[in-house]
């Protein structure tokens, strides 16, 4: 009898504790993540501008979300772009000079510090300095460009370069990823090497063979990361749409023109989402696409949780 | 004569010259090839500096190199702007989410690691959810929840405080990371703590704390830096309150106040870079080594 | 147990110095603090300041906060935040069917009657974009109106007499004026029609043009009228003539249009669409620049001599404390026929009631007075008001950049599309279409 009782005690303690040290994150969690989400979605349905209550309209935010807004799909199209082509090059590049620096014997410490400061750079300051290096008038770019012959393109004012422009500034930046798959390329075992050279594999069968699969873990999580990071993107393109507009600028009160400049080019999904949520403030609007998105990244993120198992060479380690 | 069987050591013989040779040419190549990336990676950096050190006039023409070499921009820039308060707002609002971060996702992350209880790893995958989710689908509720909250007439938005706020109920990400170290801590560490009499609470504070300073240094840097360059919440919150401002808004109005002088806003720039770097000087190994711990525990 | 009590005690500490932050804020002791958001910067906002301190001087038991460089996205957030201050002031009247429409701004009609001001005291268009829906909510402070400004000393180089005041003259001196470099790029350019450089709106071109956004029955018609398919047809000629890349490239090297290195006052464009505010810019920057203004150039005789006219506008935001003062104040700033004819001077903008047009204090000016002509005459408009705010012009504008950059096939099924589209963003502002 003392026993049960004692153990049921001992049981309830350990709640106890597990209930106070998950207490900060319960509290946020439904706070700050859970009832927001419901309410996302009841929003979603009204039309509410912050200084009336809520006006049921049923589905007509989302009627006029998918059928009727010119810019939707050019938002998600220009997102679903940035993902696509941002997130393998910054793998690619981060890996490339990965591979560069684990190979190098001199001045590795140097190397690594050039290639990681720029990722410490603020976004909006990356940014910034991006508009104004890459001005097609008087950018340093172009000016050197022009000296050696050729004629830069239009860069942020010309909206066929404008997204690669943004993806210039997002592979300048990927020094976080590089140091990342340093450690990982210096950590796979010298021995797996010399037995793949035994066998007769030159370097690049190496690197297929030995090299990738002992990685793919890493590589699979920068992935996941860019992807997700991709579907929140939001400062760069913001920034950079209302310094290219500005640079043959207009009286402050007309944003038209810089919401996705050039030409919408640059206009993400979350930049639209902001200019209907807190510029327009038409919340109700604002709060369906919010739930598109939301639907979204929750298919991509069940996608990434439940197949990882299968992408990551986990026999490696 | 019989074989004895004697440890012959390993002769390192030097490899044939061809061999030699084009190991050199792959060094070398590889090298140009670092040298290359270098001056890429390097250039912004320079044409940034070299345009805040001339004047407007130079900065708005072609010119590559400035002729006074005006060293007084980074003065000026501190009238033009209120660089000062704006730094202040950023680290203000830096700092205390950071120590909330810290504080309130320790507990969490081991609870989620080394107790055992029901719904344990129920609740982890609902922390990776919100670790994968954009902050863009809950911010209008959140953003209309403090707009009506008014304790004691207060107002919050127009400041930092919605912002900063969340930080004290947990982050996913930091919880994420400290999970995942906690679970590489042998377990005879807190067997042994257990035996002496130590509460899980004790437990966590003495024996778990110490051991995962890397992980906790790792996080607290990661949520400092990810604080001190965040636009798009102070934007929203602090927007129209200037005196509110952190460094990234500030800077991505600068030009708007002053009518483009690009100069001044590449010294802005530059300034603004300035802290993070200097702590990454200060702190080359802290930093590679979070940032290898979260890529080789993720 | 520690550590909870760590966190309790900074988390006081923090609502302690916000507490205290806020506290501050709130006066009860006399004078009564007004806190005046307006657009102006720089020089301008130092002639609004200078006007604030003479009605404090005047009113001692008031004290104003003037706070400047304000735009509408300012305004609108902080209306919804509640932390609106207690006089507040647009540039344009683009978000009027917004601020009227949502109450944002309060419907002064009951506080006009109370101290005698009646909608009679301001010119028409004035009284036009600053109400919607039955609602005053607003009033003029000072209006500005677009025309042609031109740099003489670049036409007596060109050999070009006087101002095109046709639009074949205009492209006649546009082509004549435009100097290429050796390599085909810009240097010198006639007149800019580009979208989106400086003050190219479209709502500002439309007008000599004649052309009109809404049919009688409110609905968007700029498909069938046809002075919007003349103009975006003439003004995608001029531009490829220059080259759409050259003139893009050419506006990516000129200084800022609020600075001394504006292209008009450097002489990089030789003619400039703009406001009657420039006249002041000029003065102060470029006191030696030789140069006239003309109305725009315009696509029939009967139209010339129109422009468009818009303005600053101020009014009382909703959640404002004081409103009585703050309506002594609004009221003293937008009737008073000297304080108006003051700022109008120092400012250059067109005085707003017909009363301080009349003023003897008014400095003449031979360029400002070409714009008290345009501001008088009859043909002279406005954009329309609507409840999707400056949405709807933003759209208009969208359209004509995509239209100048070639993307727009068809200009004629684009522009039904266009007007399909302002027709829906109104039904959805209003609450979709539930009445």
């Amino acid at each position: 009898m003392d026993r049960r009782r004692a153990r049921r005690r001992a049981a309830w303690r350990r709640r106890r504790v597990v209930l106070i040290l998950m207490s900060p994150w319960l509290v946020g969690f439904s706070v700050f993540f859970g009832y927001p989400l419901v309410m996302s979605a009841y929003l979603s349905l009204n039309h509410y501008d912050l200084l009336s209550p809520p006006r049921w309209v049923g589905l007509a935010n989302y009627r006029y979300l998918f059928t009727i807004d010119p810019q939707t799909w050019t938002a998600v199209k220009n997102t679903l772009w940035m993902i696509g082509v941002l997130v393998p090059l910054q793998v690619l590049g981060a890996f490339g000079l990965a591979l560069m620096l684990a190979r190098a014997r001199t001045g590795v410490g140097i190397f690594r510090t050039i290639f990681y400061l720029p990722a410490l750079a603020p976004p909006v300051a990356a940014t910034l300095g991006f508009v104004f290096i890459l001005n097609p008038a008087t950018g340093p770019v172009n000016t050197i460009l022009s000296h050696l012959g050729i004629s830069g393109p239009l860069w942020f004012q010309d909206p066929g370069w404008a997204k690669p422009s943004l993806v210039m500034l997002g592979v300048w930046g990927v020094g976080n990823t590089m140091i990342i798959f340093l450690a990982a390329v210096l950590d796979v075992p010298r021995t797996l090497y010399e037995s793949a050279q035994l066998d007769g594999a030159g370097p690049l069968q190496r690197l297929r063979y030995v090299t990738l699969p002992s990685i793919s873990p890493v590589l699979l999580f920068a992935a996941v990361l860019g992807v997700i990071q991709g579907l929140q993107y939001f400062t760069q393109a913001y920034v950079a749409a209302g310094v290219a507009s500005g640079q043959a600028s207009q009286a402050a009160d007309v944003t038209a023109v810089s919401l996705g400049y050039p030409l919408d080019s640059t206009l993400m999904y979350p930049v639209l989402l902001y200019q209907h949520g807190f510029t327009d403030f038409q919340m109700g609007y604002a709060s369906a696409m919010a739930m598109f998105l939301f639907a979204v990244s929750f298919v991509v993120t069940l996608t990434i949780v439940l197949n990882s198992r299968r992408w990551v060479h986990s026999g490696a380690r | 004569m019989s074989t004895v069987d004697v440890a012959v050591p390993l002769v390192r013989r030097r490899p044939p010259a061809r061999v030699r040779r084009k190991r050199l040419l792959i060094a070398v190549a590889n090298h140009s090839l670092l040298i290359a990336a270098s001056i890429a990676f390097l250039a912004p950096f320079a044409f940034i500096t070299l345009t805040a050190l001339m004047t407007n006039n130079q900065a708005l023409s072609a010119n590559l190199w400035p002729h006074p070499f005006a060293w007084h921009n980074f003065i000026d820039v501190f009238t033009k702007a209120p660089l000062w308060r704006w730094t202040f707002n950023t680290f203000e609002y830096a700092v205390l989410a950071t120590l909330g971060v810290v504080l309130s996702s320790v507990p969490v992350a081991y609870a989620l690691a080394r107790l055992r209880w029901r719904g344990r790893n129920l609740a982890f995958i609902v922390v990776l959810i919100a670790l994968m989710l954009p902050p863009q689908v809950t911010v209008i509720p959140l953003y209309v929840m403090w707009a009506k909250f008014h304790p004691f007439g207060f107002n919050f938005i127009g400041t930092l405080w919605p912002v900063i706020i969340p930080n004290w109920f947990g982050d996913a990400f930091s919880i994420f990371l400290l999970r995942q170290f906690f679970l590489t801590i042998p377990e005879e560490y807190m067997d042994a703590a257990r035996v002496d009499g130590c509460g899980e609470l004790r437990i966590l504070t003495t024996v778990v704390a110490r051991l995962a300073k890397p992980a906790i240094a790792a996080v607290a840097l990661f949520s400092f830096l990810y604080t001190f360059n965040d636009f798009f919440l102070p934007l929203l919150y602090s927007g129209e309150q200037p005196h509110n401002w952190v460094l990234s808004i500030g800077l991505s109005e600068f030009r708007s106040l002053h009518q483009v002088q690009w100069n001044l806003t590449m010294a802005a720039t530059l300034l603004v870079m300035a802290p993070v770097i200097v702590l990454f000087f200060l702190a080359q190994r802290a930093f590679v080594e979070g940032v290898t711990l979260t890529g080789v525990k993720g | 147990m520690k550590r909870v009590a760590l966190v309790a005690a900074l988390l006081g500490l923090a609502l302690a110095v916000a507490g205290a932050a806020s506290g501050g804020a709130r006066h009860h002791s006399a004078p009564t603090k007004l806190t005046v958001w307006v657009g102006w910067s720089a020089r301008e906002l130092t002639a609004f300041k200078k006007l604030a301190a003479e009605y404090q001087k005047a009113n001692p038991s008031v004290s104003l906060d003037v706070v400047g460089s304000i735009n509408d996205d300012k305004i609108v957030a902080a209306i919804r935040a509640g932390t609106a201050p207690d006089v507040v002031s647009s540039f344009n009247s683009y978000d009027v069917g917004i601020y009227c429409g949502t109450g944002g701004w309060i419907d002064l009609s009951s506080l006009m009657k109370q101290s005698g001001i009646s909608t009679s005291m301001f010119p028409a268009t004035t009284n036009y974009y600053t109400q919607y829906g039955g609602k005053k909510c607003a009033l003029p402070l000072l209006a500005d109106t677009y025309g042609l400004y031109y740099n003489k000393t670049l036409f007596k180089k060109a050999g070009i007499a006087g101002p095109p005041k046709t639009i074949a003259e205009l492209t006649a001196d546009a082509k004549k004026l435009t100097v290429r470099n050796s390599d085909g790029s810009l240097k010198q350019v006639g007149i800019d029609p580009f979208i989106g450089f400086y003050e190219n709106v479209p709502e500002r071109w439309i007008l000599p043009w004649g052309g009109t956004y809404t049919d009688s029955s409110g609905k968007a018609h700029l498909a069938t009228d046809s002075a919007w398919t003349k103009w975006l047809t003439w003004q995608k000629q001029l531009i490829d003539w220059y080259g759409y890349n050259n003139l893009v490239k050419f506006q990516a090297g000129l200084g800022d249009e609020f600075s001394a290195s504006n292209a008009f006052e450097v002489g990089k464009v030789a003619m400039n669409l703009d406001g009657e505010w420039r006249v002041a810019f000029i003065q102060a920057e470029h006191p030696s620049l030789n140069y006239g203004t003309a109305p725009m150039a315009a696509a029939t005789p009967g139209l010339y001599g129109s422009g468009y006219i818009n303005g600053t506008i101020i009014g009382i935001p909703k959640n404002g404390k004081h409103t009585q003062q703050a309506w002594n104040f609004v009221k003293w700033v937008t009737t008073n026929t000297h304080a108006l004819a003051e700022f109008s001077n120092a400012i250059k903008n067109v005085p707003s009631t017909t009363a301080s047009t009349h003023s003897k204090e008014l400095i003449p000016d031979v360029h400002f007075a070409t714009f008290l002509k345009i501001f008088a005459n009859p043909k002279s408009g406005t954009s329309p008001i609507e409840a999707s705010g400056a949405s709807y012009t933003n759209a208009v504008q969208n359209f004509a950049a995509k239209w100048q950059a070639g993307t727009v096939k068809n200009l004629a099924s684009g522009l039904s599309s266009l007007d399909k589209q302002l027709d829906a963003q109104i039904k959805q502002a209003k609450g979709g279409g539930v009445p």
